[in-house]
């Protein structure tokens, strides 16, 4: 190969070098040593070792634009750029390695408490610091290589290899969670997963790799075009529809059946978030205000729950009656509770009308701390309990439910208020108020101008989004029974932005598939708590990167995204061809930089 | 002219930027039924003057009429409703709603459902939802077939540019103005285009009985629609009259090509 790109070789091989070991300082390796995905010797550590040198070679063969036009790598080039990326990732980490051992351990670890013999061990293969170094750089190596082919190879061979690969991966991550399933369906499950450690057989992961690439194969191969064409069908006929309707609707309403205790659980918890998510969609999504205290609308529909229902104050000496409280059914108290969101969705929006963008967001995010501190403070303790919380919710029981002690209850009320939420918010946005909202998202100046009083559908986001975001609250409530400071921290409303964000901003089934990714599989995987909110990053740094419009983006919304790029491309090449011919015909026309400005 | 009050009317209107004065002691008259275009070189104020009037810009001193009542301090939608629509100058639509769409905000303040009636969906939503649909279609129309068919349903920013100008105007009538005011409406149009717009204007008058304000810098347009020609600099109003009254008029005529060379 004639000029390899040295340099974007050796600084993409050095921060993959450096991503190892920030993975093996923060500890991932170690834990994850014994997490066996496949058999005994593929354990979810060693799946991590050659990962840093595949992503910083996939980055690097990253197709090139030069002079506008998109020049890819092809395979051989790819192979070796790859290859030789995870060389210097390779020597990065093994050079760490052989300094550590050589160094001391027990020194290190004074700084890095991570850095531990096992550590070094695992990373050695049990050889010891020459032979197994060996192994180390090897493993980068063949990294590197898979990164540069999963980027160079063709398309007909290298996606259905990657989905067959992380569908082992991740059905291998759900070793605790599939098998039960299958055993519920009266499915024996000994020839996928192996009984003791758990791990998928060879054969079954020689299995679900053939199955998911045969399944991929089969999709681009004509699939997505049968998919279209029901999508067309359920489209044109309205029996099609109301059909898949009660198709989902009878699948949902078995699926804690299907799936026990343990997941329903997980999926009541994602609920609360999809709810959390439809609101925050309303706000940032439908209206376009960046809302950084969304906690704020879920702090107060939990506690309200509270007082009207007839919950105590936890005391030092036992319970006490807080100085104002209801003790009213949840299902008329859960109404009272929305409204009252509603009212203080105005009470938030009003003082904040006139701030825009990153303004807005600061702003957001100070409203949202108050009210976290508030629930802690001692100040409010009369009322709320203070530090330590509240107690005796409601469990809100109907036909002999219970909510707080079944999980696979609890799942059909957040069920119930998901759909009426999804209802609510999907009809908004199909109608004159959406409609004004997306006027308003896409120039407030205009909208105004148009006649749409920007003033009032703004205040009407954050009332319709607090409501939503309140009924989560009071759903926390019941479902927890007791009410705590520290649940109502920043956290809630950076995860819920985090779920709008990644499911695609404005869109529905992005907020559910969102909620899914971002609540549902760190609850399922309990191994990555310790680590969620480094996934986390990860994700929303990848999603940035890789589809910044979402998972399952809002057709208008991502045109947005793609014309603001546009535009950007054009800024930094000077001035838009459209720009160009206006400023050639209009006397006195201006540059597109200054049409902001409506004159 | 007409007796009672003016349909706009401008008093004393002042707006200045900082040091600039971008109108200053500027009196406008209109009356129901009347193409008036404004002109003047760039900078002359007319753009400010029609941010002024639709509540863009507070002015600094003055008034504005709209039906004899002032409007000054009235937020931009409530002028709307009041019948005051506009074009910008710079075409400014909503990209990525559709053109059907852009043109039914246009009617959103002639209709009153809220979030119940979005809901809900009760017949009363449903027949004004229909209506918001088929009088956005209507304005739509009235370019004949450029923003009729397949076009109504793709996004905006699909349109050709003259075809973005058609559609601002468009949205403005479907807010079913008394008083439309064009800001610069051929500006980026070939001459077939602009022939075609200058009687477009004429029918907004002949057949949908508004008001039309036009700024104008296209004088074959000015002459062929104007009742009146207002001409503008630095702010102030030099010249009104008919067309050929303010184009033979000296100090326009200085206006636009400069001061005579003394001596």
């Amino acid at each position: 190969m004639r000029g390899l790109p040295t340099a974007s070789i050796v600084r993409a091989g050095l921060v993959g070098g450096v991503s190892a070991l920030f993975v093996s300082l923060v500890g991932l390796y170690t834990r994850f040593a014994d997490l066996e995905l496949v058999g005994e010797q593929i354990t979810l550590g060693r799946v991590l070792i050659p990962a840093p040198a595949l992503v910083a070679a996939y980055v690097v063969t990253r197709p090139r634009f030069v002079g506008g036009e998109r020049r890819p790598i092809v395979l051989g080039g790819g192979l070796a750029v790859g290859t030789f990326t995870g060389a210097v990732t390779g020597a990065v980490f093994a050079l760490a390695v052989w300094f550590a051992d050589w160094f001391g351990v027990d020194r290190i670890r004074q700084v890095f408490v991570q850095v531990t013999e096992p550590l070094i061990d695992f990373l050695t293969f049990d050889k010891g610091v020459p032979a197994g170094l060996a192994i180390l750089v090897v493993l980068c190596l063949a990294g590197g290589a898979i990164g540069g082919f999963e980027r160079t190879a063709p398309a007909s061979i290298r996606t259905p290899a990657a989905v067959g690969v992380l569908t082992v991966l991740a059905l291998g991550l759900l070793q605790r969670i599939v098998p039960i399933i299958l055993i519920q369906l009266g499915i024996e499950a000994d020839w996928l997963y192996t009984p003791s450690t758990r791990g998928l057989t060879w054969l079954g992961a020689a299995g679900i790799f053939v199955v998911a690439a045969a399944a991929n194969v089969l999709w681009t191969r004509g699939g997505a075009r049968a998919g279209q064409r029901v999508r067309t069908t359920i489209q044109e006929a309205p029996a099609a529809k109301l059909g898949l309707l009660v198709v989902t609707l009878s699948l949902l309403s078995v699926l804690p059946l299907l799936l026990g205790t343990v997941i329903s659980e997980v999926l009541g918890q994602v609920m609360v978030f999809v709810l959390l998510g439809i609101g925050l969609n309303i706000v940032v999504g439908y209206a376009g205000l960046l809302d950084l205290g969304y906690v704020a609308f879920f702090a107060f529909g939990a506690y309200t729950t509270g007082l009207l229902t007839g919950a105590l104050l936890n005391t030092t000496t036992g319970a006490a009656e807080p100085v104002l409280s209801a003790d009213l059914n949840f299902y008329v108290a859960v109404w009272i509770v929305a409204l009252m969101a509603a009212g203080l969705g105005l009470l938030i929006g009003a003082p904040i009308l006139r701030l825009r963008g990153d303004y807005l967001a600061i702003v957001t995010l100070g409203l949202g701390e108050i009210v976290s501190i508030i629930t802690a403070s001692r100040w409010a303790q009369p009322l709320i309990g203070g530090p330590q919380g509240m107690r005796g919710v409601t469990n809100a029981e109907i036909l002999g439910l219970n909510f707080q002690k079944d999980p696979q209850a609890f799942y059909y009320l957040a069920l119930a208020f998901v759909l009426l939420a999804l209802f609510v918010s999907w009809r908004l946005a199909a109608s004159r108020v959406g409609r004004a909202w997306t006027a308003m998202r896409e120039d407030e100046q205009v909208a105004d101008a148009m006649g749409i009083s920007t003033i009032k559908y703004k205040l009407l986001a954050f009332a319709m989004g607090g409501a939503i975001g309140a009924l989560g609250g009071s759903l926390f409530a019941v479902n927890i029974g007791s009410l705590s400071p520290s649940s109502f921290g920043i956290l809630i409303s950076i995860t819920a932005l985090a779920v709008v964000v990644l499911g695609g901003l404005g869109s529905l089934p992005g907020v559910v598939v969102g909620a899914l990714v971002l609540i549902g599989l760190p609850g399922l995987l309990r191994e990555f708590e310790e680590y969620r909110l480094l996934i986390y990053g990860g994700a929303l740094v990848a999603i940035m990167v890789l589809r910044p419009q979402g998972l399952i983006p809002n057709v208008r919304r991502s045109r947005e995204l793609l014309e603001e790029e546009v535009e950007q491309d054009a800024w930094a090449k000077g001035v838009t061809g459209q720009a160009e011919a206006v400023v050639g015909v209009v006397p006195g026309g201006r540059l597109a930089g200054e049409s902001e400005n409506l004159e | 002219m007409s007796d009672g009050p003016h349909l706009l009317e401008l008093e004393g209107v002042a707006k200045h930027f900082g040091g600039l004065y971008a109108l200053s002691g500027l009196d406008v008259r209109v009356d129901e039924g009347e193409i008036v275009s404004v002109i003047g070189p760039n900078g002359a104020g007319k753009s400010t003057m029609f941010n002024v009037v639709t509540g863009l810009y507070p002015p600094d001193d003055g008034n504005v009429r709209f039906h004899g009542d002032s409007i000054v301090g009235l937020a931009p939608n409530r002028i709307t409703k009041l019948g005051i629509a506009r074009t910008f100058q710079t075409v400014h639509l909503f990209p990525n709603m559709t053109v059907l769409e852009n043109a039914m905000v246009g009617q959103h303040c002639r209709a009153r459902s809220g979030v119940f009636g979005a809901v809900v969906r009760p017949p009363g939503t449903r027949r004004e939802e229909e209506r918001i649909r088929t009088k956005a279609k209507e304005s739509l129309e009235f370019f004949g077939s450029r923003l009729a068919g397949y076009r109504q349903e793709q996004p905006a920013f699909s349109l050709s540019f003259a075809n973005r100008r058609r559609l601002e105007m468009a949205r403005a009538l479907a807010t079913d103005p008394v008083l439309v005011m064009l800001d610069e409406p051929t500006a980026g149009m070939n001459p077939r285009e602009t022939i075609e717009l200058r009687d477009h204007i004429v029918r907004m008058r002949d057949v949908l009985g508004l008001t039309v304000l036009v700024i104008e810098h296209d004088m074959r347009v000015v002459k062929g629609v104007s009742d009146r020609v207002i001409a503008l600099d630095y702010g102030r109003k030099i010249a009104e009259g008919t067309y050929e009254e303010v184009a033979s008029d000296p100090q326009v005529i200085e206006a636009y090509l400069g001061t005579k060379a003394v001596g």
